[in-house]
């Protein structure tokens, strides 16, 4: 095992952490406002991938273009799911939550099973076997604008909650409801964003990532369980902590591969998920 | 001093975040006594049941029961070793009936639940709760939502109980109930610290008064000497404090 | 006797029979199915129901049973009768570990880490193809009839031992229901702080429900791969198992002992018609409607988090008679 190779897969890693920072972003948004564990985000992620691919499939969309419409659709698909699903339960106990979540899961994974197949699907772009050379290392565009698209939303998603009134609105919800509506702040819409904007999320990082990726019904199932590791460790609710957790993830599952073989990357962030439990559960920024 | 010590506080400190809670916070309990604790809101009362029940773990200090030292044992723990305590607002298990609950209790002494439940009838009856046995502990009035809550914790056998402000809101019959109660429990050998803010009620029930203020003992003795202390007086805002 | 007491007995024996009254081995089939669904649904409840811990990867549990138990019987010739054991043995000592990690934790902990779990197993599984045989899976080596070997040629045997299992299963929930074990879950469940002042370990009791669940899960893992003489990573560790096995639960009635024998029945009725009405055309659309009922019944019922099943069947034996001979 050369340097050349540990660098190749270092930074395969980092720009996969890209991804999953985006996902994880939208599941720990979800729980810091609503306070709902969303286990139906990777579904969010299928569908975006799926919407996506068929955009592409008849109209010919590239799929970097069709984010402009993905995004806006889940935006609106996370809007309806808070309004009718998630808001009657609210104050229900955690495993009630829980349960509705898993069970949009199931219905949104079987749906496209039944209408899509369970064939795997591909998206054939001119650029998809680009890559870029530097030194040993190379680099695939894809992969690579796929990272530079999720830093992209990421910071745009920051300015939007640090700058803007709405933002801060959100933010001040995740904090303390009642104060909130004290301040005239309205939850409800508080909520209805904040699951619209993970959605959106999700739904962006399917869009990115389906010129390298395949599309199943099931590949939803590897994103939520990676996004899960990502938000534990980096403190739930917490969107820094996701971001510097999923650059430790994306790297610690590409070495993974590299030093145990490609099957086992997801076993490597099982890994993690336990070291998390043990050592910090409450996460890089909670207090220990 | 005949009577041994059931438990010792030393030197509790606590914070968080930015807030003192309690701070070098020093007492002690004698065995069969009642001890009264009393002090403003915010005082650090609860904190220092939250410290010796093992429900926060002290930044420094001991807490030592019967000798043996149990700070930061954790509260199933301590409760095994023979302390057991109500909490302010009471936490019934509101779906299970009022038998189901202090059951939940006496199974600690008493694995066996057919046991357990026979025990849990003789409890209810010291409370005076047996006539509501089956009823849904979740619609109780408030006065015996308390006495469940003394029942539960009695059910684990204590040497030592730790009541938090049981008698808020009581109506007079009610208080006077209470304190009958709680004395009779001392009587029967139970060492018992109450706090509360009803004065007339722990001026009457105690033996020994420990006066807290922002997290610290500011004054300690026999209620008559309490009532009439400046210290005591100021920390309440300087409201003159009349004996009712 | 009491419609309590006759209705399940009356139901048991029409259990016993019932192989002799199906038209062909296929029916008998579907009921050995249902019995292993109601052990694996009754099992799961121990932590999910009564624990309050909503597990979402039971396959681990199942699949290290099936898997332990196989390569044993493959490499030592032992008898699966006492792999049986083994496996379930494994399985327990598997949880172990699981519990002491997450218990001590409050919140969505178990149900992620129970993915991965299940996840992790079933990709290590298929990664050490050496041992395993990986994605083709492991075979139990076919002597025909041999009951010793826990081999029948025929389905009845299949079913008895199913039978047994499942009403085994629910014996064990009764018997912990009214243990103290029981109880302590119970409280935890209403509220974990007041439990805990009144002397309840609840790390400690939610382990011990984890590990029985667990251990039970491993030996149905043991039955399926004796039954079914085949068993791959994706089927006995696959997600989809594991959802399977909490809908099972959830729909027929979380914390009760019997509802998870009927949502076993419910759920291969239901898998079993929409396989038939569709010739198994359209994969995926039993889960999907089933997951919908899920959902639907989730925001029909949030707060008791549906036992209406249960309260159907409490409702209809409330309406029956005491037969003769009952005492008041």
């Amino acid at each position: 095992m050369d340097l050349t190779t540990i660098l190749q897969g270092l930074l395969t890693g980092i720009l996969m952490a890209g991804i999953y920072a985006l996902v994880a972003i939208g599941l720990t948004l979800i729980f810091g406002v609503v306070r709902i564990v969303n286990f139906a985000q990777g579904e969010f992620v299928m569908i975006g991938m799926y919407a996506t691919f068929w955009l592409w499939k008849a109209w010919g969309i590239d799929p970097y273009l069709s984010l402009l419409i993905t995004m806006p659709l889940l935006f609106c698909f996370g809007v309806l799911v808070q309004r009718f699903l998630f808001r009657p339960i609210l104050h229900a106990p955690d495993l009630a939550q829980i349960f509705m979540t898993v069970g949009i899961s199931v219905v949104l994974m079987n749906a496209a099973l039944f209408f899509f197949t369970a064939d795997f699907r591909s998206v054939k772009t001119a650029y998809a076997e680009w890559a870029l050379r530097l030194g040993g290392v190379t680099v695939s565009v894809t992969r690579l604008f796929a990272f530079l698209g999720a830093l992209l939303l990421a910071g745009l998603l920051t300015v939007f909650l640090t700058k803007t009134d709405v933002g801060k609105a959100l933010r001040a919800v995740a904090q303390d409801r009642e104060v909130c509506m004290l301040l005239g702040i309205n939850p409800e819409r508080m909520y209805l964003l904040a699951v619209g904007l993970g959605a959106a999320l999700a739904g962006a990082a399917g869009s990115l990532i389906v010129p390298f990726f395949y599309v199943f019904p099931t590949v939803g199932v590897v994103f939520v369980l990676v996004a899960f590791v990502v938000v534990i460790l980096g403190t739930l609710g917490s969107i820094e902590g996701a971001l510097l957790a999923a650059l430790i993830v994306g790297v610690a599952e590409s070495l993974g591969i590299l030093f145990a073989g490609a099957d086992l990357g997801l076993v490597v962030v099982f890994a993690i998920l336990v070291a998390t439990l043990i050592l910090r559960p409450s996460g890089l920024m909670g207090q220990a | 001093m005949t009577a041994s010590l059931m438990l010792e506080v030393d030197g509790l400190v606590k914070q968080f975040g930015g807030v003192q809670a309690v701070l070098d916070l020093s007492f002690h309990v004698r065995e069969g006594e009642i001890l009264g604790v009393i002090g403003p809101n915010g005082s650090g009362k609860t904190t220092t049941f939250n410290l010796i029940t093992g429900v926060y773990r002290p930044d420094r200090g001991r807490v030592r029961f019967a000798g043996h030292d149990i700070t930061g044992l954790p509260p199933y723990e301590v409760c095994a070793r023979g302390i057991c305590r109500t909490f302010q607002i009471a936490k019934p298990f509101r779906e299970l009936t009022v038998l189901r609950n202090v059951i939940m209790g006496t199974l600690l002494r008493h694995p066996d639940p057919a046991a357990a439940e026979a025990r849990g009838h003789e409890i209810l009856q010291t409370v005076g709760l047996e006539g509501r046995a089956r009823m849904v502990a979740g619609s109780l009035t408030t006065i015996d939502q308390r006495r469940l809550e003394v029942a539960r914790a009695l059910g684990t056998g204590p040497r030592l109980l730790l009541l938090d402000e049981t008698m808020a809101g009581l109506n007079p019959t009610e208080t006077e109930e209470a304190i009958r109660l709680i004395a009779s429990l001392r009587n029967q050998g139970l060492t018992v610290v109450v706090v509360e803010h009803v004065m007339r009620a722990i001026m009457s029930l105690s033996d020994r008064i420990v006066v807290l203020d922002q997290g610290t003992k500011i004054a300690e003795g026999q209620p008559k000497e309490i009532s009439s202390d400046p210290r005591v007086i100021q920390a309440y805002l300087g409201v003159e404090y009349r004996r009712a | 006797m009491s419609p309590r007491t006759y209705v399940p007995a009356g139901f048991l024996v029409f259990l016993l029979v019932l192989p002799h009254l199906l038209p062909n081995p296929f029916y008998v089939h579907i009921a050995v199915m249902m019995a292993v669904f109601a052990v694996l649904g009754g099992t799961w409840n121990i932590i999910g129901g009564y624990g309050g811990q909503l597990s979402l990867g039971h396959a681990a549990f199942f699949g290290t049973g099936a898997y332990v138990s196989t390569l044993l019987v493959n490499a030592y010739g032992i008898s699966p009768w006492i792999t049986l054991w083994l496996g379930g043995l494994a399985a327990l000592l598997l949880s172990v570990p699981v519990g002491i990690i997450c218990f001590r934790l409050q919140g969505p902990y178990f149900a992620i880490a129970s993915i991965g779990l299940a996840e992790a197993l079933r990709l290590l599984v298929l990664h050490f193809r050496d041992i395993t045989n990986g994605a083709q899976g492991l075979t139990v080596p076919f002597k025909g009839n041999a009951p010793w070997l826990l081999q029948f040629d025929s389905k009845f045997p299949y079913y008895y031992l199913a039978l047994v299992m499942a009403v085994g299963v629910v014996l064990i929930v009764r018997r912990m229901e009214r243990s103290r074990l029981g109880h302590y879950l119970v409280a935890i469940g209403q509220n974990q702080d007041a439990a805990e002042a009144l002397g309840i370990n609840s790390s400690r009791a939610k382990a011990k429900a984890l590990a029985l669940s667990a251990f039970l899960t491993g030996v149905a893992g043991v039955f399926y791969a004796q039954y079914t003489y085949v068993i791959h990573p994706d089927s006995v560790f696959g997600l989809g198992l594991s959802i399977q096995i909490a809908l099972v639960a959830i729909v027929g009635g979380v914390g009760t002992v019997l509802g998870p024998v009927l949502g076993a029945v419910i759920m291969e009725f239901f898998i079993q018609f929409t396989q038939i009405a569709f010739a198994g055309q359209y994969p995926g659309l039993e889960l999907m409607v089933y997951g919908g009922l899920l959902v639907a019944v989730i925001l029909w019922r949030p707060r008791g988090v549906i036992p209406w099943f249960a309260r159907l069947y409490e409702g209809l034996v409330a309406r029956l008679p005491a037969a003769r001979g009952a005492q008041a």
